[in-house]
């Protein structure tokens, strides 16, 4: 069977923001790691060291941009699965706006939770 | 013609065919899986940090099911999935720029080993305390 990296990925400007937001997650998403569970005893912060914590405007500006890597990385990573099926040029259009909304949902959800945690 | 005969279920249904993997297609496979297992968290991750929005109360009983062993060892799977497709990805992301193309069978093998050194680390970090 031919190696199928072989084919892809495309070098598309989607492939492009794939790697660049995968590079921003190997530091942000160890960051997040280390910050919110190996650094804390008991591998969680309680409620009151949750919003502590999130009320550091250097980890809340961190925390906003994993987020926002996470959630590109993951709806692009979808997308080029979904394509893995072999989808019409019409279908791909209309999923590549579908998961835009979702993404963009998904951004406005976490942010609104930050900022009732934080108030 | 058959929904499931369609090519694109064939393409997908190959991810978990096992017979005759190569190193390439071995790797291609894990990245799609762990990938699909990473985004299942993230949603998973943001219903538990809803619990936030219950106040103290809510959160506070939810950090105490989180210590139990059985979440740990979800928590040590999880890792492991994100070692995986984070180690391989930098290997994808450099191949897809024609950088170690030659190597990358031997760079798939070393993501692996640093996989399994990293997570044994963390795994004696998470039960260990």
């Amino acid at each position: 069977m031919d190696n199928p990296f072989a084919q892809e990925p495309r070098a598309s400007s989607s492939w492009l923001w794939q790697v660049i937001t995968g590079i921003g997650l190997l530091f942000l998403l160890g960051l997040h790691l280390v910050a919110q569970h190996f650094l804390v005893k008991g591998g969680l912060r309680d409620y009151a060291e949750v919003v502590t914590y999130l009320r550091n405007p250097l980890v809340l500006v961190l925390e906003v941009l994993f987020l926002v890597c996470v959630t590109t990385h993951a709806m692009l990573g979808v997308r080029a699965i979904l394509q893995d099926f072999g989808l019409s040029a019409r279908v791909e259009q209309r999923l590549s706006r579908g998961l835009t909304g979702v993404g963009i949902l998904t951004v406005a959800y976490s942010l609104l939770l930050l900022w009732v945690i934080i108030h | 013609m058959e929904p499931f005969k369609h090519p694109g279920f064939y393409r997908v249904g190959r991810w978990f065919d096992l017979r005759r993997r190569k190193a390439g297609m071995w790797a291609y496979a894990l990245n799609r899986i762990t990938g699909i297992g990473l985004v299942v968290y993230l949603y998973l991750h943001l219903v538990v940090l809803s619990l936030l929005l219950g106040g103290p109360g809510s959160w506070n009983a939810f950090v105490s099911l989180a210590r139990s062993p059985l979440v740990l060892v979800l928590d040590v799977i999880l890792f492991a999935g994100a070692l995986i497709h984070g180690l391989n990805g930098v290997r994808v992301a450099l191949t897809s720029f024609s950088r170690g193309v030659r190597v990358q069978k031997g760079f798939f093998s070393v993501v692996m080993v640093v996989t399994v050194v990293t997570l044994a680390f963390v795994a004696l970090k998470v039960f260990g305390g």
